[in-house]
């Protein structure tokens, strides 16, 4: 992995042939792309405005001028063309790639792989330390099983339809019907999720897979919402329940507590110097966090609230009794 | 003089001058202004070109004549991106490819992103990113620095040490591994290696590593130990269990919920429904923890039916949390 000059010359290398690509650059579209703040774009134009080619008179150094808060650059026309793809850069794609091809998004054969191939080709190497020989060693698996309806859920995503869902509320405990329009699928910590808007409460949902029951296909009843534009840190939102939720904190023994990141990726975490965790979230659905919190057993405390108490101590002596 | 600035100088010249640049003429270019001289200098410079390598850019160097000087280069085939040609499939592949991991604080994210922005410089006006199916990896940044010193640690065949809590134990025991592969199964990073304590291939899972992942540092480009052929990361995982080795396991639903058997947790063996509607299912279990985890999620509308030592792994569970709360009551 590039360590933080490393980091930082492969953002410059690459920030240069975007502005040069048209002419010039606003400062917005350079933050947007290199996921850079303000000060760091202009702290390395700074630095880019000293370099150049021998024997660095003002006629050899590269030039920078800010105007409308568009950047523009001149003498850098050796870097007109980014860097090559890098090590790192294709070891990303091969475990994305393999991935996606596990979970049975491509098929063998399929674009997917000759493009990846042609990634690999370019990149300098073979044997120890290359991309592909690391790639043989990584493994992700996204998700164990996708479920029934993964076909018709891409179907709808690719044609545009809206899809009608049978959903099972594990907080309510029955089986609802909605009509929603797809716009994306989502992967996280092992479970995947169809994130959609619902026409019924006019918001954005996401569904459980393995929660649907059935998945129909239908003509979308509404305009489309999908052109608003999908930005991961709103898609990490999604997860996060409303205000009016419960305020639950809990404390663990060791740090496998962390694990509600599974769940609750808003939650927020606090480490205390007895190896302690502290782990404060909101949810709506304090039932099926009392199921969820008995794969804990004895290294959790339940500080609030004592509804949450009330609902673990049901739900394991129903449990035991179930074991006999 | 920054050593960014002196970087950059140094890839521009050498990738400008079109011929061999000797050393002679490096120091007084790009090393004029350098405090260092001598030997120090030179050593300067072989940083330099090691810093650059990291990175992907390869200074070559050759032999001149007819003085027998050393000279310098970027090759500017090398140093380049080629234009990959891709066709219209092939791009919305790699476009959907490279947006699994964007913004999941993984040390894929980024390297992902950059590859994305290279691709769109052959393509006029870029993809249209609507077009291309979404398929995304949420996640929040966790375990990145143990992340990536395991990364390092399997790019240079390199020892790494670190405190592991195994399952049922409570205390955490100094491990030192040979890094052979890294995994993600259900959203958890496991890493896998031989364990120089127990002698043979263990996974680990990153959420019991109780300190930080550190790599062996001494003789950085001498390899610690070889992965042996026979190693193949897909079917190596050796699972830790309870009371016994690995296999299958029985659970029980209720009838509400019998829809849900075959969504998550393990691969489905067989299943057969009761009379009253209740479902019994034989799953093929790998992590025997994750397993038991999952199927306590659904309460006591799923029972594991055998074997005995998930049985005693799901009722401690219970039993523990049960004693928890009355505990705090």
């Amino acid at each position: 992995m590039l360590n933080k000059i490393g980091s930082r010359l492969n953002r410059i290398l690459l920030m240069v042939p975007l502005i040069l690509r048209e002419e010039g650059a606003s400062m917005e579209e350079l933050c947007d792309a290199l996921g850079a703040g303000r000060e760091e774009i202009l702290a390395d134009l700074d630095v880019l405005f000293l370099c150049g080619l021998p024997d660095y008179g003002p006629g050899d150094l590269i030039d920078r001028r800010i105007l409308d808060d568009r950047v523009y650059l001149s003498m850098a026309d050796f870097f007109s063309r980014p860097l090559t793809i890098t090590t790192d850069e294709a070891l990303a794609l091969l475990v994305a790639g393999e991935a996606l091809v596990g979970a049975g998004f491509f098929e063998p054969g399929s674009p997917a792989g000759s493009a990846l191939k042609k990634v690999g080709d370019v990149v300098p190497g073979q044997g120890r330390g290359s991309a592909e020989e690391i790639a043989r060693h990584i493994d992700v698996k996204l998700g164990a099983n996708p479920g029934r309806w993964w076909e018709v859920i891409e179907e709808g995503l690719e044609r545009g339809k809206d899809l009608r869902l049978e959903y099972y509320s594990f907080s309510r405990g029955d089986v609802t019907s909605r009509d929603v329009e797809p716009l994306s699928l989502v992967t996280s910590y092992g479970h995947w999720y169809l994130l959609a808007w619902c026409r019924r409460v006019e918001g954005r949902r996401l569904f459980r897979l393995d929660r649907i029951i059935s998945v129909e296909m239908i003509d979308p009843t509404g305009d489309g919402r999908s052109d608003d534009g999908l930005e991961m840190p709103e898609l990490v939102g999604e997860l996060k329940p409303g205000r009016n939720a419960h305020y639950v904190k809990l404390r663990f023994s060791g740090r496998e507590g962390r694990r509600l990141l599974e769940e609750w990726p808003a939650a927020t975490f606090t480490e205390q110097d007895d190896g302690t965790l502290t782990v404060v979230l909101r949810t709506r659905n304090l039932s099926w966090l009392s199921r969820y919190l008995i794969r804990f057993g004895d290294r959790l405390r339940i500080e609030s609230p004592k509804k949450l108490r009330k609902l673990v101590r049901e739900a394991a002596s129903k449990m035991l009794e179930v074991y006999g | 003089m920054e050593k960014i600035e002196r970087l950059i100088n140094l890839t521009a010249y050498l990738l400008e001058s079109g011929r061999p640049v000797t050393f002679g003429r490096l120091c007084r270019t790009v090393y004029a202004d350098v405090s260092s001289k001598g030997p120090a200098l030179h050593r300067m410079f072989e940083r330099d070109k090691d810093e650059l390598r990291e990175m992907g850019i390869e200074v070559r160097a050759e032999t001149l004549e007819p003085e027998g000087e050393t000279g310098y280069t970027i090759p500017r085939d090398e140093y380049y991106l080629p234009h990959l040609e891709l066709s219209p499939a092939e791009r919305v592949a790699l476009t959907m490819v490279s947006r699994l991991f964007l913004g999941t604080g993984t040390p894929f994210s980024g390297p992902a992103h950059s590859a994305l922005l290279k691709f769109a410089f052959d393509v006029e006006g870029g993809v249209d990113a609507d077009a291309v199916p979404h398929v995304h990896w949420v996640g929040v940044p966790r375990d990145r620095r143990l992340l990536n010193a395991i990364l390092d640690g399997l790019t240079g065949h390199k020892d790494l040490r670190f405190s592991y809590r195994s399952m049922g134990s409570s205390e955490p025991v100094q491990r030192e591994v040979s890094p052979y592969g890294l995994f993600n199964r259900r959203g958890s990073w496991y890493l896998v290696g031989r364990c120089h304590l127990r002698r043979e291939v263990r996974s680990f899972k990153l959420d019991r590593v109780t300190s930080p992942i550190e790599v062996n540092r001494k003789k950085p480009h001498k390899p610690d130990f070889e992965v042996p052929d026979s190693f193949d990361l897909r079917s190596e995982t050796r699972w830790e269990w309870p009371g016994g080795t690995g296999g299958t396991a029985r659970v029980r639903f209720e009838p509400r919920l019998a829809y849900g058997f075959s969504g998550g947790g393990a691969r489905v063996e067989g299943s057969r429904r009761r009379e009253d509607g209740s479902v019994d299912v034989t799953y093929v279990v790998e992590d025997p923890e994750e397993f038991v985890d999952w199927i306590l999620e659904f309460g006591a509308g799923a029972r594991i039916l055998s074997p005995p030592g998930l049985v005693d792994l799901a009722v401690e569970r219970i039993r523990g949390a049960l004693e928890a709360v009355e505990g705090n009551a």
